[in-house]
């Protein structure tokens, strides 16, 4: 290996993330906080494709083009996860703690390995041979669509009834800063959504495994609340990463990785404040109706001024003094602060419960980060909300608001009954 | 032959044939942009004619235009880029006349003419004396012109915000109507788009 | 004429150089200090990530501008240079003394925005175009406010060269003879060079926006093009507002490195603590509270000049 080489082998590693069925959050969140490696946000950047948790056939297609889309030198590592047919040797891993140092190794024996293949043949979408004077089609000034591309045509804007280009695509279900299998279908005009439908809702994503056994029987209050500000931080995170700020977002996640119960937040809530996340969208973006709020449930519902949080029906809470956090407003601003006030809620109840040992007296019913789980029932996808509230929002406040907004379907799992 | 010279005919070149090109390439944004580089060309000839202050805010000022204009081109037409295998250009034969009809008007205009032959004095401040006139005897005139455009440009900036011009532009507001209780001025409400949006025939 | 622009070349190149591999170490400084993951090494880490673009595939999309996405960076990159040539590292250390030093910075603004809109455009893909379409709608409010601002700082010289608007902070400086000078500029600069807040162009909700699509060498270029503007940008502000090379008992030319330095730290901390607003809301913001800023500095530096 020349010396540029052995240099360009001493990088972090730049790994894109495909996420599929069962993802779990604690080892994605490991990876980002490990200074060795890089998590980027295309493939393009990427020489690791990382595949986490199986991939429904259906995206199959999606993944090829993501393993094609990567430049050369990559590799892809599926770790969980059963790797496409195409592959003669694939490179597997189900053990967690060898998940780094696997990723590393692969991207530092990069030069030596013969090339991957590529699976999607190299050709426009569609053949074309034009019949007419320019090329064209032979009809009229097009006659079809010429090598699989649209014309672009003008169409209705939401605003003054303009009448501009609509650009219309499809982005999912590997997109990184959404729910993972959500494939939604929009149209944009300049940057401001047009229309939404959503292709494939996402994935159901099983909350973190304490609660699942808080079905199963009395689990201790503090690891259950512990859990819950972990799923709130890791939410924080996110919005952060989508609004820019990608070394916050690293410091948050790394709270999230020692967190305690009674550690304070206050100084995570000074800087929260002070980076000027609040200020970066409008009040009243992403504003939800009542039988939105209702339909989603879980911290939106309460960032909408319901209160409806099934702790309050478990005496051991009401014993530890548990009340509801409500906000005003429904909107981007409300549900952040609702995460972070029900950050410091559970701290100071996994303190209190961790003192006096308290366990759960419901196992009916228990509270998720996502919504509430009755025993036998699973947690409905609510992914159709986003159709009716991203039309007529900038992609920025769009992306904002998907990104303080949990709609994914929460499966039975192991707690419930199947 | 100086080095002035030989960057004169440099620049001459590039600024006739990026012109030419701008219309026979199939992309629209290469277009604009192609535009764009004839008269960037033509400003740093205005460099070398000693025109410090009028060259480099030429460049600052196509810059814009053709920014705007490439966007514009992206916005509403058809196929911009020119990916797409279509004939774009309309009566050709007579915009081919024209233009040659034209080209030989300046020809002779440029060679025929009798320009002055006094040069600029060697100790010109050329921002100095731009500043001495503008600010001076066509004071009226340039701060005039200066606040309208000033005045135009917010204009159009509110008109475009998301206030919209007769209320909140994200619910499509309409004017209102000539006599306080008639119906919202402008064209009627289209219950369907039509075919092909805003491209009725080509 | 050769011998005497030897040394500014040599010294616009050197700082060039060495101001866009300060950037990535010192953006490297923030992000671990402000995240608390330690990096391994911040002094070579610019250089490894360098070689690995440097020997990774430059792959293309479909059917791309294939000309003008090659291009962009490297105009990008002249820009910057450009910009830096008209900059006096010293009394009569200075490339190119134009007299109308200060309208080229105006021409290298709106010049870039032509050319991210290219790098946008070019790339045939939905994020790349989005982020060129979100700087060019914000790219005038930049050019508007650090014209009036530009223009306040030459009032007190009665010139537009910048050696002329140097000499004039000889008894002040112009950071505290117009207060609100520096602090608009440094929002011009971060907007012009689409960085941290007010990076709408390859912003993190766009997957990186017109770089998304864009790998080995080409981004490489693209990273060096964006820091060498951002080193420009620091210089200008240091010699229009921070006095330049003037200061007592070391020479011009390093009091100059140091006020750009200076300059440029605050630029990458402020790029990594504030998050990105709406471009809506920025947009209103720019013309609601900072145009008329700009005007009121303007008056200011007027009445100072009077």
């Amino acid at each position: 290996m020349s010396w540029l080489q052995r240099m360009a082998g001493e990088a972090p590693v730049p790994v894109y993330v495909a996420r599929g069925i069962d993802a779990s959050h604690d080892d994605l969140a490991a990876l980002a906080l490990d200074a060795n490696i890089e998590l980027v946000a295309t493939p393009r950047h990427a020489a690791v494709l990382l595949v986490v948790g199986t991939v429904p056939a259906k995206f199959h297609d999606g993944l090829r083009r993501l393993h094609d889309q990567m430049p050369r030198p990559a590799t892809t590592l599926w770790y969980r996860s059963r790797p496409l047919p195409e592959f003669d040797a694939p490179h597997t891993l189900s053990k967690t703690d060898r998940l780094a140092p696997t990723l590393t190794d692969l991207y530092r024996t990069l030069y030596g390995r013969t090339p991957q293949p590529v699976l999607l043949p190299d050709r426009p979408p569609a053949p074309w041979r034009g019949l007419g004077d320019y090329g064209q089609g032979g009809e009229g000034m097009m006659g079809g669509t010429p090598y699989g591309r649209p014309m672009a045509m003008t169409d209705d804007d939401l605003r003054d009834g303009l009448q501009l280009d609509a650009l219309g695509f499809t982005l999912g279900p590997f997109f990184g800063p959404w729910a993972p299998g959500l494939l939604m279908h929009m149209s944009l005009q300049g940057d401001v959504v047009q229309r939404v439908s959503v292709q494939s809702p996402p994935f159901p994503q099983a909350p973190p495994t304490v609660f699942g056994a808080a079905l199963r029987g009395a689990v201790p209050i503090a690891d259950l609340e512990l859990a819950r500000a972990r799923s709130h931080l890791f939410g924080l995170a996110h919005s952060l990463e989508t609004a820019g700020l990608r070394s916050l977002a690293l410091r948050t996640l790394a709270h999230a990785a020692r967190l305690r119960p009674g550690v304070d937040i206050g100084l995570m809530r000074g800087w929260l404040r002070r980076c000027g996340l609040f200020a970066s969208v409008p009040p009243g973006c992403g504003q939800l109706t009542r039988t939105q709020a209702i339909r989603i449930g879980g911290t939106a519902a309460r960032a909408a001024g319901q209160p409806m949080d099934a702790r309050l029906e478990d005496p051991a809470y009401r014993r530890l003094g548990f009340s509801v956090i409500v906000q005003d407003a429904g909107d981007c601003r409300a549900r952040w602060r609702q995460w972070l006030g029900e950050i410091e809620q559970s701290l100071a109840l996994a303190d209190r419960a961790a003192g006096e040992n308290v366990y759960t007296d419901q196992t009916e019913v228990v509270e998720t980060p996502r919504g509430r789980w009755r025993r036998g029932a699973g947690i409905a996808d609510a992914s159709a909300v986003l159709e009716e509230l991203l039309p007529g929002m900038e992609w920025s406040e769009a992306m904002a608001t998907i990104a303080s907004l949990d709609v994914a379907a929460g499966e039975p799992g192991e707690g419930g009954e199947p | 032959m100086t080095v002035a010279d030989a960057v004169f005919y440099i620049l001459a070149v590039i600024a006739i044939v990026s012109g030419w090109r701008v219309f026979r390439t199939d992309s629209m944004v290469r277009a604009s942009f192609l535009l764009l580089l004839s008269f960037i060309a033509v400003g740093a000839i205005m460099l070398l004619l000693g025109a410090e202050y009028l060259g480099i805010a030429l460049f600052f000022m196509m810059a814009v235009e053709m920014m705007v204009m490439a966007l514009f081109m992206v916005m509403f037409m058809m196929n911009p880029a020119g990916l797409n295998p279509m004939n774009m250009v309309h009566q050709p034969r007579v915009a081919i006349g024209a233009g040659v009809a034209v080209f030989l008007v300046l020809a002779a205009v440029a060679l025929f003419a009798q320009f002055p032959r006094n040069s600029a004095p060697s100790a010109l401040d050329p921002v100095r004396s731009l500043g001495r006139e503008l600010l001076g005897d066509s004071m009226l005139i340039f701060e005039s012109a200066g606040v309208a455009l000033l005045a135009t440009m917010i204009g159009v900036v509110v008109l475009s915000g998301a206030g919209g011009r007769f209320g909140a532009s994200d619910v499509g507001s309409r004017p209102p109507g000539l006599t306080p209780d008639a119906a919202p001025a402008g064209p009627p409400e289209q219950e369907e788009a039509a075919s092909g949006g805003g491209h009725h025939g080509h | 004429m050769g011998t005497d622009l030897l040394l500014p070349v040599v010294v616009l190149f050197a700082v060039l150089v060495a101001g866009v591999y300060l950037v990535q170490v010192f953006d490297g400084i923030v992000a671990s200090a402000l995240s608390g993951i330690p990096a391994r090494d911040h002094w070579l880490a610019p250089l490894r990530r360098g070689a690995w673009l440097w020997l990774q595939q430059d792959i293309t999309t479909e059917h791309p501008d294939a000309l003008n996405w090659r291009l962009a960076p490297m105009v990008y990159f002249t820009l910057a240079a450009l910009g830096m040539a008209v900059i006096p590292w010293a009394g009569q250390v200075v490339a190119a003394d134009l007299s109308t030093g200060i309208v080229l910075w105006g021409s290298v603004e709106a010049l870039a925005t032509v050319v991210i809109f290219l790098h946008g455009w070019s790339a045939n893909a939905v994020f790349p175009l989005l982020g060129a379409y979100r700087y060019v709608a914000l790219g005038l409010s930049y050019i508007l406010i650090s014209m009036f601002v530009l223009i306040g700082v030459a009032l007190p010289a009665e010139s537009l060269k910048i050696t002329y608007v140097v000499l004039s902070q000889q008894e002040l400086w112009n950071v505290v003879r117009q207060p609100l000078g520096l602090p608009l500029f440094l929002i011009v600069g971060l907007g012009i060079a689409f960085w941290g807040p007010l990076n709408f162009a390859d912003s993190a909700d766009l997957a990186g926006g017109t770089a998304a699509e864009v790998s080995g060498p080409h981004r490489l270029l693209w990273t060096v093009a964006r820091s060498a503007m951002l080193v420009a940008f620091s210089a200008v502000a240091a010699a229009t507002f921070l006095g330049g090379w003037l200061g007592p008992w070391l020479p011009g030319l390093v009091w100059m490195v140091l006020k750009m330095l200076l300059v440029l730290a605050a630029l990458l901390l402020l790029g990594r603590v504030l998050a990105r607003p709406a471009p809506e809301r920025f947009l209103t913001f720019a013309w609601v509270v900072l145009l008329p800023l700009a005007f009121l500095d303007l008056v200011w530096a007027g009445l100072e000049a009077l």
